[in-house]
């Protein structure tokens, strides 16, 4: 039974894992193409519709990658996690149809329709295809969200005399106190990912002298939305999400932060330091006392409840990649701001394209968003365990109890080698794309 | 589980028939980028519309046991939806070029 709990929440680890590398790029992307096509339409400046027709062929192969590690996602709920579907089926069931239905029809549709549709609908009406691919890929992350926000923080349910939760307020799905602040964090962690893959492509083009005057706008693009966007996703989403897991989950806050022992007054906040779980308390740590207090509770002396408060089994499974998780996303997402910022301060005095260095570490950070988000979805989905709907199903009680662990295994091996091959594709059509570069070709 | 896999394999059969399609009729090619994505699309929806007529993944794996026969429908049915793709691809856009030009 153990080795079965662990292959299959390997197995979605490696899956899921590989398939948000693509959604968060494409919900990002989408509104920096809606810009740029705003803009067009504002200044009839055509470099400014080529690149949203650039951006738009690297969103469809995202989009259709995306698709494809999709697949398995949905099957893995009946597959692997048969008795979590059957249990909780009657309201995940909802959100997830809706995501199906009406966002992936509206983005896929409209996307189809910008590509092909510019000179048979005009202008103002490719703009609105654009919009409505944008509208259709935030949707999808809300219906995601309201999913994954009903089983960190389980509301408008009821559970029958057989343990099947069904849903008596179907408008507690979408006003679910947990869905905003992660809907707007996991949203804006997109635009960050976004930005940084923009100004890359920019960073590229500007170093290999090649499509300078599109490599100049989107670096300049990249780095604007990257600011903001990096500084939006530290406060207030971020800020908002960390005291709703303080409110709701205040075993995984302190899990996350590293707070192994209550302190009297008010909690400092770790920098740096690693979990010992033998001694139950941090090693070679550097911390700033009482920030924690505040940050959380806007009192420096305010008491937050450590690990040493909970039971044994109302704590995360996993407390050492908790902790990494949350303080990589964090150190990543202060170093995005940093960089973006002396990027916006160069971009200021005119002297961005010219600063060879700067131009090579924004093309290099380029993994760095995704890992950022990647972490926070691991902060995210460590801190609800070990329950798979937070304090009322066990992760272990949602496994499929007839699946052997050498079948999820060999799948496993299976997904592997064919992801390598997806990811290789994936690259190389990339890579054509980029190559080609957004000047439009003459036949 | 291995019922997903076979799910991938399809997708995978389908990205390689439209570009060896259109490898060969360039009439119909639309690149490698264009001929992937409409090979995606073209056998998810042949699979996911026609599979249930006994050769979906499940149905291959039907009690545990591999059905080689309806893995090969599969992968034929599979073949069709990305050159299928193709075809249709190109008809919508000629439809949307000649709609354009007038």
């Amino acid at each position: 039974m153990e080795d079965m709990l662990f292959y299959d929440r390997l197995q979605f680890a490696f899956t899921i894992t590989f398939h948000y590398i693509f959604p968060q790029l494409t919900m990002g992307l989408s509104l920096l193409i809606v810009f740029l096509k705003g803009k067009y339409l504002l200044s009839k400046i055509e470099k400014y519709n080529n690149a949203a027709k650039f951006l738009m062929k690297i969103f469809a192969v995202n989009f259709t990658m995306g698709v494809v590690t999709g697949i398995p996602m949905e099957f893995q709920f009946g597959t692997n996690w048969a008795k979590f579907s059957e249990l909780t089926g009657s309201i995940i069931g909802q959100t997830l149809a809706m995501e199906g239905m009406f966002s992936f029809f509206l983005e896929s549709s409209f996307l189809a329709l910008f590509i092909f549709g510019e000179k048979l609908m005009g202008q103002k009406l490719h703009f609105l295809t654009g919009f409505l691919v944008f509208l259709g890929s935030w949707a999808s992350g809300w219906f995601i969200l309201a999913t994954n926000a009903w089983m960190q923080h389980p509301v408008g349910y009821e559970i029958l005399e057989n343990g099947k939760f069904v849903l008596n307020n179907f408008g507690d799905l979408f006003t679910n106190p947990w869905l905003l602040p992660a809907f707007l964090h996991n949203q804006i962690a997109s635009v960050v990912t976004s930005s940084f893959v923009v100004a890359s492509i920019g960073a590229f083009y500007v170093l290999r002298n090649k499509q300078v005057e599109y490599g100049k706008l989107f670096l300049k693009t990249g780095v604007i939305f990257g600011l903001v966007s990096s500084i939006l996703v530290a406060f207030p989403t971020g800020d908002w999400n960390a005291k709703n897991v303080a409110e709701h989950q205040p075993a995984a806050f302190a899990a996350m932060e590293g707070i192994f022992e209550t302190e009297e007054a008010g909690s400092e906040i770790v920098l740096i330091g690693q979990p010992n779980m033998v001694d139950k308390k941090l090693d070679n740590k550097i911390a700033v006392p009482n920030i924690l207090s505040f940050l959380t509770h806007q009192d420096w002396n305010k008491q937050i409840p450590g690990m040493d408060q909970f039971k044994e089994e109302e704590l995360p499974s996993n407390i050492p990649a908790l902790y990494y998780s949350y303080h990589i996303m964090v150190g990543l997402g202060t170093i995005f701001i940093g960089v973006m910022a002396l990027a916006l301060f160069f971009l200021w005095r005119k002297k961005l394209y010219t600063i060879k260095p700067l131009l090579w570490t924004i093309m290099f950070l380029v993994p760095f968003p995704y890992i950022a988000n990647l972490t926070g979805w691991y902060t995210a989905e460590l801190g609800r365990q070990p329950y798979l709907v937070y304090g009322l199903l066990k992760t272990s009680d949602g496994i499929s109890p007839t699946v052997s662990s050498g079948n999820t295994l060999f799948t496993l091996l299976g997904f592997v080698a064919l992801y390598m091959l997806l990811g290789l594709l994936f690259l190389v059509l990339v890579g054509k794309t980029i190559n080609q570069g957004p000047t439009p070709q003459t036949h | 589980m291995t019922g997903t896999l076979i799910s991938l394999i399809s997708i995978l059969i389908g990205i390689i028939a439209a570009n060896t399609f259109g490898y060969f009729n360039k009439k119909y090619s639309f690149g490698l980028t264009g001929n992937s994505l409409i090979g995606v699309f073209g056998s998810v929806l042949l699979i996911k519309s026609f599979g249930r007529l006994g050769f979906d993944p499940w149905s291959i794996m039907q009690n545990g046991t591999f059905h080689i026969g309806l893995f090969l429908i599969n992968c034929i049915v599979s073949i069709l939806g990305g050159i299928l793709g193709l075809f249709i691809t190109k008809h919508i856009e000629n439809k949307i070029n000649k709609k354009a030009a007038n």
